[in-house]
């Protein structure tokens, strides 16, 4: 294990009744990194996910973070889905701080840092807002600030912009990478949208479904910072394509 | 906010006003008997002019009233919560459930009186019984609909079942929790009137409109009925109010200063350091 590496898997695999949801798979995430993971429904990801979280209990193998294995407990990983899944009971500041009010009692400093946060982000104004009020676009932003300060190292996003529509989606990747390169996070972020997967990240591991596995493992050589015009960045053209014949067949 | 009181407050007053209009309007045009069905008014007059004698009575009525509220929702409360977490007794329950409700409340009073006498206590058992099951039936469905991405979220968290079932469970089941309370709410009252009717010897505000009604005294009949049903509309709202005071978001998008601050915060973020 290299001094870098945060997050490793060693031959994690997961079956659901007669359906293996994940081959033995195993692969290791730097610190610092954002990786991508890109593949269609039912290849697995949401299952490599849950594993990692603890949700889920491997049929076999070995999670470890930061050098401790993790293997089936919960506590160690932020985590964020399609689905913001705030509370509506609570306002904008108590939903940030969510995470403290589920594991002990919440204290000022936890409600000055939710302040801090969404002051930082754009949504000082709206701090004693319940989320019916917000737009999709600001609820996804407040459900990653409660991730964010759960102070995890490790940050499993599974398709967080999935729900937005394409305008609001690209205003919340540009705001991730700002995030990202900010807090210095490491981020596994999930997504079956190609163009998202090679803008934000460093590193793509593109999945196959039945039996759900990782089939290639890609470098990005897109250089950073990046905005709308790494869209259509010959490098990012030439990426895309290698993906999309990944995933659709054909020679690679 | 001007507007929605009169919208809130206005049009419900309104309609209660057509439906006496509507109770005049039939005396008058078919010419009703007075011993038959008495004028609104004199049905009102009927109870404030025995007001002193009547209060004691519908204190007791209320009495029964809470006491079984309580009880019965406390009871239905517990027994959603431990059917929705524990499925042997949620299959061993729920059918003992069902057939309490099948059974005629009139044909629980004998036995009732049999076994607890002619207090207080068969009253408010009946009051128990019809609020309970509402409750129950409300706080098992709500708790067995939480989102189960959202449970999912307190357990990568960390969070104990407690904290989860305490921040995340019960306040996601606010909705459904308080339909069973004012379901039950509408019952109560008229539970406590049942068993004033059959399991008492004293006096009652049932036994009341009973003896005014053996008097051929039709205004002070109807005016016991409109005081029974004032007491379940008052019992119901109770609830409303509460739902409304307890569940701001349902109808706020920013939320109230509030009250108070809790000390322990003060003291817990002085003692991080």
């Amino acid at each position: 294990m290299s001094p870098s590496t945060l997050l490793q898997l060693r031959d994690v695999s997961k079956a659901f009744a007669e359906t293996v949801a994940l081959e033995p798979t195993s692969l290791s995430i730097d610190e610092g990194s954002f990786v991508a993971i890109v593949g269609p429904s039912g290849c697995g990801k949401s299952t490599l996910f849950n594993v990692i979280a603890g949700l889920t209990a491997p049929d076999s193998g070995e999670v470890r973070l930061s050098d401790q294995v993790i293997t089936g407990a919960t506590g160690h990983v932020g985590y964020m889905l399609q689905k913001d899944l705030l509370v509506p009971w609570r306002t904008v500041q108590d939903n940030i701080t969510m995470a403290a009010r589920l594991t002990r009692r919440v204290t000022n400093d936890d409600r000055n840092e939710a302040r801090r946060v969404a002051e930082q982000y754009g949504l000082g104004e709206f701090l004693r807002h319940y989320p019916s009020a917000l737009s999709g676009g600001m609820r996804q932003r407040v459900a990653f600030m409660r991730t964010l300060v759960t102070h995890q190292s490790l940050l499993l996003l599974d398709e967080p912009f999935g729900a937005l529509d394409a305008q609001t989606r690209l205003e919340m990747q540009q705001w991730l990478l700002q995030v990202w390169k900010e807090t210095g996070r490491t981020v596994l972020f999930i997504t079956h949208d190609v163009d998202e997967s090679i803008f934000l990240s460093d590193r793509i591991l593109v999945m196959s479904p039945r039996p759900g596995r990782v089939i290639a493992d890609l470098e990005n050589p897109l250089e950073r910072p990046r905005d709308l015009d790494s869209l259509t960045d010959p490098k990012f053209i030439e990426l895309k394509s290698r993906i999309m014949r990944l995933l659709h067949g054909g020679a690679a | 906010m001007k507007r929605s009181v009169l919208r809130n407050v206005g049009i419900p007053l309104l309609s209660l006003a057509v439906l006496l209009g509507l109770w005049q309007a039939i005396v008058v045009v078919f010419n009703v008997a007075p011993y038959i069905m008495p004028r609104p008014f004199d049905a009102i007059r009927a109870v404030t002019d025995n007001w002193s004698l009547l209060w004691p009575l519908i204190l007791g009525t209320i009495r029964e009233t809470v006491y079984g509220f309580v009880c019965g929702a406390l009871l239905g409360l517990g027994l959603g919560v431990i059917m929705a977490k524990v499925s042997f007794l949620q299959k061993f329950l729920y059918p003992l459930l069902v057939l309490s409700q099948a059974v005629p409340i009139i044909a629980l009073a004998p036995p009732l009186v049999l076994i607890l006498g002619f207090g207080i206590a068969p009253k408010v058992f009946i009051v128990i019984w019809v609020v309970f099951f509402p409750v129950a039936v409300n706080v098992f469905d709500g708790l067995t609909h939480v989102d189960q991405d959202l449970v999912n979220l307190a357990r990568v968290y960390g969070a104990s079942r407690r904290r989860t079932f305490l921040q995340i469970e019960i306040p996601a089941s606010a909705t459904p929790i308080f339909s069973g309370l004012k379901i039950g709410a509408t019952y109560a009252v008229t539970g406590a009137i049942i068993g004033e009717l059959y399991a008492s010897e004293g006096s009652s505000l049932a036994l009341y409109q009973e003896h005014a009604n053996s008097n051929l005294n039709a205004a002070a009949v109807y005016g016991t009925t409109m005081v029974m049903t004032a007491l379940g509309i008052s019992w119901f709202l109770l609830v409303v109010g509460t739902e409304v005071l307890v569940t701001p978001w349902q109808r706020r998008s920013v939320a109230r200063r509030p009250l108070f601050r809790r000390r322990t915060d003060v003291v817990e973020s002085t003692a991080h350091h």
